[in-house]
């Protein structure tokens, strides 16, 4: 977005397509430059005989009436970047002015100069070239250049004013004219430094279209053709009929130049976009595919989902982020797991890994995942499908805008069935039924489309097919996180009492402890790419063994009990690029132990049965004394859960209901 | 350590040329329909009024769509309200202000945004950033960059040199958060509207905004407007709590009468819906049926009857008033109407 700060300049220049864009314009320019040092002659000198062929002397040979074409084809770069130049830096200008102006004032303005916008677009652009410049014949290149802005700043000024009206709704936007700032100073400071990209990108988008309508003008023969141009080079050598004379060079070079300088402003263009763009930025090539340790088969044990070991980063250019470091979990068949932390913990990458989800450049380190027994990380894309659906399946925070938009709910609740081998009718219709029963939506939703359909309703949709084919498991990051906190409860609700009557295990990730603690059968608390406590739910909330666990605690505000003040956790987690040695908490710790915790390679130990804690507090290894000391150098740990006081809304209002 | 109460500011020393009231914000039916001109109506703001008193958190709590952030936005001059009225320090505010009349106005309200990603410009560096509102009022007093240290250390973003001179992307959403906070307060203001400045931040870090907003405003005597979508928070920061459904102002009073004991259906809705982690693993039922509301397709009374689990047919009439039922405490419900309810427990 913004191209004009070193940074932006390099890494616009780290792309192959600037440097030779870039390039290309280059040496166009020095070619028209130092057009009179290269060449002796004048490019309109008729002193020559005519078609004369190539030779020393005159290395491109010579036109019908007698002109030197190496010398034509040097001075006419000149003219030629010359319309590039200052057509698309007119054309910017009218762009960015009528394009921001619509975008900022708003109301009529915009409406009008959104019509007038819209009119450029549909009118035909060379024949109103055309029929303009016939006023024009003869009056040199000024004319032509202005003809062409005039008609070729429309685009532009459509994509600015939509870039505008977005920039325009950002908070930011709003922050400085919320604290006073005069209108000028919004547009000048806060919005259009943002769009310099985009503007950069215009320029020579419009160049480009200068540079070939002048050449089309002139080829065509409207403009002044005694100019020198590739254009009127490409005139007088098709008027002149170059080919029947076998001097195709005369029609070959200015081509090609117009070509070169075409491609040149493209791929400027194309890589100032992308730079403000970075979704149309090419993904990175593949990371080496699992350099996983030899495949330890997974070792047996009764658990459903048995993630061992795992590792996962994300491979960039600027080093490995490792985001799951060594994390081990596991899920017994029918058993409710939370896995919390904050944003940028690992937990969604965590998950993404073991259901295969991850995309480049995320990739498995090490580690392995069994579900069932079975190595979902070494299973073929075809084996994945089988098993997707069926024996697992996952919901997601925006999972409900993966519903395609055209097809009925019907429809997309019988595909996951259908691809699975159920196709009688009537078993798809009773099914799609009672799963809608299931998480509590009318049946007649079904033949609804999703847009008719409210965001708590269309999560639910999605629970119910992820619901459809029975998985064992199903794996939900953050389901419920963007609906209001009515529905929210509602959908938890029936997740909760569906998973208990069908059996199936779910992992639950979201960043709310509070919700994981009513929720979970167990609970696994990440920190920096790490689960640093595992505990029963009930076990977790009385006595968390983490002090980051105990400060999360306690850093929700109350619903009930004394209004007093509560602190949060000071600093900031570390980040996941960083090698850590030690305890990833340690900065933040109001009971480390230094020498200890920020030295020691980090270590899981055992508080009680099923509660595990990666904290040196539980080593034996450490000194007694030296733990007991770094716990009452902290904070207390947090006091015990506050009396439940219940809400009953019958006794909370004044009057019984009587309807 | 138990929270401040409401400390009535006795005199405004601030060369504001105002005279010192004890409200400084006053809101008087005001109502925000967006739409029209063809296309389709919806009110997001309907005919609500309420005033903060000098030093005092209003907490204003709804969901998604409820209107919070529309009136924000009205109090701010964001959006244009289409009627009512906006009263600081007892003055009405025009609806049209001239530019320097609304820089002026700009001067004493002030707002923090949600979401702090969002809400600095990426290309400007933090300091300046904080110079803006000091150069924008005239409130450059000496040197510029004393100034603007002085702001980043009342945030706790210290060695201040260090944070003026970075960009946004150098900075944690807890920073951020801490510059949005310092470019409210560099205009010295007497109103902070903080929309949910919270709620884009990590749990772990929340609370520390919210104590030095609650800081901050001791220190300053400022009022605020505390928006929040979370019971618990508004409870945390505010004095007094307003509830919002569906643009309409539903329950009003101290912040532990209005949490602790909810007299408006909506309200005991939405406190039953927040988790409780100590009521152990069977969490309660939610009794409301229905989902949220469409604002352009809103019943005739009481907006939440359709979903409200004691809606009668006078729900239906109209939309019911506010009633008082006790301690400065006020619900929108005719279950407090003692003729309503007389008239249903009679055989």
């Amino acid at each position: 977005m913004n191209a004009l700060n070193l940074g932006g300049l390099r890494r616009l220049f780290s792309q192959p397509r600037t440097v030779i864009g870039a390039g290309i314009l280059i040496v166009l320019l020095l070619m028209g430059l130092f057009a009179p040092l290269l060449t002796r002659y004048d490019p309109n000198s008729l002193e020559f005989d005519s078609f004369l062929p190539l030779s020393v002397k005159h290395p491109l040979g010579t036109t019908a009436i007698g002109q030197d074409i190496f010398a034509q084809l040097l001075y006419g770069a000149r003219l030629t970047l010359l319309v590039g130049a200052v057509a698309g830096l007119i054309a910017t200008v009218l762009s960015v002015a009528l394009g921001l102006t619509a975008a900022y004032l708003g109301g009529w303005v915009d409406e009008a100069i959104n019509a007038l916008i819209n009119v450029f677009l549909v009118l035909p652009g060379l024949p109103l070239v055309i029929i303009a410049s016939a006023f024009l014949r003869g009056g040199g290149i000024w004319p032509v250049i202005l003809v062409i802005s005039f008609t070729g700043w429309a685009w532009g000024a459509r994509v600015l004013r939509s870039q505008a009206l977005a920039l325009r709704e950002r908070d930011f936007v709003q922050a400085a004219v919320a604290s006073g700032e005069s209108s000028g100073r919004v547009i000048f400071m806060e919005i259009l430094p943002n769009m310099s990209g985009l503007i950069a990108a215009n320029f020579f988008g419009a160049a480009l279209y200068a540079v070939l309508s002048e050449a089309g003008l002139s080829f065509i023969g409207v403009g002044d053709v005694s100019l020198v141009t590739w254009g009127t080079m490409l005139y007088w050598a098709q008027a002149k009929g170059a080919l029947l004379q076998g001097a195709w060079w005369w029609i070959a070079t200015p081509g090609l130049g117009i070509a070169l300088l075409g491609t040149s402003f493209a791929l400027l263009n194309f890589a100032i976009d992308e730079l403000g763009n970075p979704r149309l930025g090419r993904a990175p090539a593949k990371p080496p595919r699992q350099g996983r340790v030899p495949a330890s088969t997974p070792a047996p044990s009764d658990a459903l989902l048995s993630v061992q070991h795992l590792e996962v980063g994300y491979v960039t250019r600027a080093g490995t982020v490792r985001a799951v470091r060594n994390v081990s979990l596991e899920v017994n068949p029918g058993e409710f797991v939370g896995l919390a932390g904050e944003s940028g913990c690992g937990k969604s990458t965590l998950a993404f890994a073991a259901t295969r989800l991850l995309d480049p450049p995320g990739a498995v380190l090490g580690g392995t995942v069994a579900l069932n027994g079975r190595d979902l990380l070494a299973l073929s894309p075809e084996e994945l499908r089988q098993v997707r659906w069926k024996e697992f399946s996952l919901v997601f925070q925006a999972s409900m805008n993966v519903l395609n938009p055209v097809l009925k709910v019907r429809e997309q609740v019988y595909d996951a069935m259908q691809a699975h081998g159920i196709h009688d009718k009537k078993v798809l219709e009773a099914r799609a039924e009672e799963l809608f029963r299931l998480v509590g939506i009318r049946e007649s939703a079904l033949d609804a489309y999703p847009h008719q359909l409210s965001g708590g309703m269309k999560q639910r949709v999605v629970i119910a097919i992820a619901l459809a084919l029975e998985p064992r498991l199903i794996v939900m990051d953050e389901p419920t996180t963007a609906l209001d906190v009515v529905v929210q409860r509602q959908i938890l609700q029936e997740i909760s009492e569906v998973r208990r009557r069908l059996g199936i295990a779910v992992v639950f990730i979201t960043h709310d402890l509070s919700l994981l603690v009513e929720m979970s059968d167990r609970i696994a608390i990440m920190y920096a790419g790490e689960v640093v406590e595992q505990a029963p739910a009930h076990e977790l909330y009385r006595q968390p063994a983490h002090p980051y666990t105990q400060q999360l605690m306690q850093a929700f505000p109350p619903m009930t009990g004394p209004r007093e003040r509560r602190s949060g956790i000071p600093g900031r987690p570390p980040a996941l690029s960083e090698q850590l040695t030690g305890c990833p908490f340690f900065a933040r710790c109001a009971k480390r132990m230094p020498g200890i915790c920020d030295v020691k390679p980090l270590e899981t130990f055992t508080v009680s049965e099923a509660h595990t804690v990666a904290c040196f507090l539980y080593d034996p290894a450490v000194p007694l004394a030296t733990r007991t000391l770094a716990l009452n150098a902290g904070t207390p740990p947090p006091a015990p859960a506050h009396p439940a006081t219940e809400v009953n809304l019958e006794s909370a209002l004044p009057y019984s209901q009587t309807n | 350590m138990s929270l401040p109460s409401p400390i009535p500011r006795p005199t405004d020393s601030r060369p504001t040329g105002q005279p010192a009231t004890e409200t400084t914000l006053e809101v008087v039916k005001l109502r925000k329909v967006f739409g029209g001109r063809g296309r389709r109506e919806v009110v997001a703001v309907n005919d609500v009024s309420f005033s903060i008193r000098r030093g005092e958190v209003l907490g204003l709590v709804g969901e998604s769509g409820s209107g919070k952030s529309t009136i924000a936005r009205l109090i701010a001059h964001l959006y244009q309200p289409t009627a009512g009225e906006i009263r600081l320090n007892g003055a009405v505010v025009p609806n049209r202000l001239g530019s320097g009349a609304l820089r002026q106005f700009r001067r004493h309200v002030q707002m923090i945004f949600q979401d702090p990603y969002a809400s600095l410009n990426p290309l400007h560096p933090v300091g300046y950033t904080l110079s803006r509102p000091l150069k924008i009022h005239r409130l450059v007093r000496g040197d510029l960059q004393t100034q603007i240290a002085g702001l980043l250390e009342r945030v706790g973003l210290s060695p201040a040199a260090t944070y003026a001179a970075k960009r946004p992307f150098e900075l944690s959403g807890g920073q951020r958060q801490r510059v949005g906070i310092a470019r409210a307060l560099a205009a010295q203001p007497e109103l902070i509207l903080a929309d949910e400045p919270t709620s884009a931040l990590d749990v772990s870090i929340r609370l520390d905004v919210m104590n030095l907003l609650l800081d901050l405003k001791d220190q300053e005597g400022l009022s605020m407007l505390f928006i929040t979508h979370d019971l618990a928070g508004a409870r945390y920061m505010s004095d007094r709590v307003a509830v919002l459904y569906a643009g309409t102002l539903v329950e009003l009073g101290p912040a532990e009468e209005v949490i602790d004991r909810p007299q408006h259906p909506y309200t005991q809705l939405l406190k039953s819906a927040a988790p409780r982690p100590d009521a152990g693993p069977v969490s309660g039922e939610v009794p409301a049926r229905g989902e949220v509301p469409d604002l352009g397709a809103l019943p005739p009374g009481c907006p939440f009857e359709p979903r409200c689990p004691f809606a009668m047919p006078e729900c239906r009439a109209g939309l019911p008033r506010l009633y008082d039922v006790g301690n400065g405490h006020q619900a929108r419900c005719l279950l407090h109407d003692p003729e309503v309810m007389q008239r249903h427990s009679a055989p």
